[in-house]
């Protein structure tokens, strides 16, 4: 099958994918739940604003003129304006999820090379106390929840050795750079703000590392053991008749062909991550989009809920999508389908 | 048929007791299978207690084998590390943290049987059904998978707890609708390797009814790969129970949830009281390490060629 159809086949999938997504959290925030109209009128609700909010957000109507409103909103592009911040979700959107994508980023940097680091000495050093080492780690650290990762790392490096910062975006003292990407050490770079860069950059170390750690182990396992395998085959073999350098054999001919399935899991870690950024943020109060999900969540913003979820969502899908075209490319014997 | 049944058992014992017998040569198994057991016995102990108490109005039953009563507030008490007398330290009202860890276990192992059992009784129906049919039913199975999958697991649960209201039953079902499609997916995968074999088409030849074939001929011989990957998931559940109670949609306190005293505890840290958010933290990460070291130990057990 070629790239073009394939391409068109799996956009479709991804559209229907994601209304149904769509469709699912609105059943389940407008159908399932009671009206939320007194929560978001505020701490004491007075009568006259319930209803006019009841009346603004369309909430006494029947469902399916809600479902058309919703729709409305959403393909207006601005999915609506937001009941407690009240401005257009798609400016909060625009604020919080830059950030998480630069904490998403950040960690993906680590765990490729935590991953692939330990995975490939795991694998040089198979059956010995390192390789043990590095498997125990692994094992323990995704097993725990990623509250108590966070934790530890501030118990350790924040606060026992001082070396960075505990939470936070930057410095709160520095005024924010410009907003250009969204991403608070990205745009102070760009912006050659460099105390600004140099602090957020402090801050986004940790919370970066916690995310990694709980998911680095999957990459980290998969490298060693797609290592293990390979150095049984003849091309190994023949590499090391050659005469070839042991650090060439393995980072040339192990290394390079055990990134194969690590690239699809890695994209789907991606996806994961994103996800995961929930509980993070909230230990590290880096407010991103996991933090105001959480926030909208407590305050039954069920608008804000939507648009989140449906963000994340179509992260994922992507994900899987780079997920199978990077499998594709890597290694041309794969046939997309 | 009776003669049939007791060969089965027979053969499940000496499958059990050659796993054992495994499990004392494979030292991370072993530790594994001790953590799972002592978990989940204390828990069946505990909860049996705590529902007795709650039968007869008496709630110290619930804390008849703890060291301290784990509601009983004592401000003289308060952020006590931990020592001897509270082996985890007190919280922020003088409670012992020991006392209210084990108090909690029964939710967690509860949640975790109800998740996985029901994701496994929904997606192998699913996955078993798009499996052996094939085609359209296969590609309405499989899109609808995907749909749930594509979500952000722990977001949705969250959602769905909004929507529902917070309490641990609520959670579970929760957990439940993003935690099926995993095994629609297995269990698909498994029948379409099982569907092929010729003890199907003899089934299929001698007249069996589709449903009685999917149940009695497919289910059995798809169980086993799966049953390690479940026990694994266990913790997975624990896991993402843990994240739900600790943003604050598990059951409402006082109920010592292990995710909330995590919670509560972060408001006390790093001082006064360190141990108060981590120790919690730390039994949770065991209790999974546990459950995973056994899954692995039952998937080589499997692989291992013992099972044929």
């Amino acid at each position: 099958m070629g790239l073009t159809s394939f391409l068109i086949r799996r956009t479709i999938n991804m559209v229907i994918t994601v209304v149904g997504v769509i469709f699912i959290m609105f059943i389940i925030t407008h159908v399932i739940t009671p009206n939320p109209a007194v929560a978001w009128a505020g701490p004491h609700p007075v009568p006259s604003i319930v209803e006019a909010i009841t009346k603004e957000y369309h909430l006494n109507d029947p469902v399916y003129v809600q479902f058309y409103y919703f729709m409305l909103a959403v393909f207006e592009g601005n999915w609506g304006e937001d009941p407690m911040y009240h401005q257009p979700i798609i400016q909060l959107i625009d604020v919080y999820f830059p950030r998480t994508l630069e904490l998403t980023i950040a960690a993906m940097i680590v765990i490729i090379i935590l991953g692939v680091l330990t995975g490939a000495i795991a694998a040089v050093r198979k059956n010995t106390p390192t390789d043990y080492t590095i498997r125990t780690f692994y094992l323990i650290t995704w097993s725990m929840p990623p509250f108590l990762v966070a934790m530890l790392l501030q118990l350790a490096i924040a606060y026992s050795l001082k070396l960075l910062p505990a939470t936070g975006l930057a410095n709160p003292l520095l005024p924010p750079p410009k907003p250009i990407t969204g991403m608070p050490t990205v745009d102070a770079l760009l912006e050659g703000y460099w105390p600004y860069f140099w602090s957020s950059l402090r801050h986004l170390i940790l919370p970066a590392t916690a995310l990694a750690l709980v998911a680095f182990g999957i990459i980290s396992r998969l490298i060693r053991n797609s290592m293990i395998d390979i150095a049984s085959k003849p091309f190994i073999r023949t590499a090391i008749m050659k005469g070839l350098k042991e650090r060439d054999i393995v980072f040339k001919h192990m290394l390079r062909n055990a990134l194969i399935p690590a690239i699809t899991v890695l994209a789907l870690t991606f996806a994961s991550l994103l996800a995961g950024a929930v509980v993070v943020e909230d230990v590290f109060s880096w407010t991103g989009m996991g933090w105001l999900l959480t926030q909208a969540l407590y305050q039954q913003d069920y608008p804000l809920v939507m648009a989140g979820t449906f963000i994340v969502a179509i992260g994922v899908v992507i994900s899987n999508l780079a997920a199978d075209l990077l499998y594709a490319i890597v290694d041309p014997r794969i046939k997309l389908e | 048929m009776t003669a049939q049944t007791t060969v089965l058992t027979e053969r499940r014992i000496s499958q059990f007791r050659l796993f054992l017998s495994y499990t004392l040569h494979n030292p991370p198994t072993l530790v594994g299978l001790i953590i799972t057991v002592l978990f989940y016995t204390w828990s069946i102990i505990e909860g049996l207690l705590q529902s007795l108490g709650m039968f007869l109005h008496n709630p110290a039953l619930g804390w008849a084998l703890l060291p301290y009563n784990p509601f009983a507030v004592n401000y003289r008490a308060a952020f006590q590390p931990p020592s001897l007398t509270h082996l985890f330290g007190t919280d922020n009202l003088g409670r012992d943290l020991f006392s209210e860890i084990l108090y909690g276990a029964p939710t967690e192992a509860l949640i975790s049987i109800l998740v996985v059992g029901s994701a496994v009784l929904i997606g192998g129906l699913i996955g078993m059904v798009s499996g052996y049919f094939g085609k359209y039913v296969d590609e309405a199975g499989m899109r609808v998978t995907d749909m749930f999958l594509a979500f952000p697991a722990i977001i949705l649960a969250l959602a769905v707890e909004a929507a529902i209201g917070r309490g641990a039953i609520n959670a579970a079902i929760a957990l439940v609708v993003v935690w099926w499609p995993t095994y629609a997916r297995l269990f698909r995968a498994e029948t379409l390797r099982v569907k092929t074999q010729y003890f199907i088409d003899a089934a299929k030849l001698s007249g069996t009814r589709t449903m009685r074939l999917i149940f009695r001929h497919i289910f059995p011989n798809v169980l086993t790969p799966i049953v390690s990957y479940a026990t694994i998931d266990l913790g997975n559940v624990i896991l993402a129970y843990s994240i739900i109670s600790f943003l604050g949609f598990g059951v409402p306190p006082p109920y010592p949830e292990w995710g909330r005293l995590v919670s509560e505890g972060f408001q006390y840290f790093p001082a006064p009281a360190w141990w108060y958010a981590i120790i919690p933290g730390v039994i949770i990460t065991i209790v999974v390490i546990g459950l995973a070291l056994l899954g692995d130990g039952i998937s080589e057990f499997i692989t291992g060629g013992t099972i044929t």
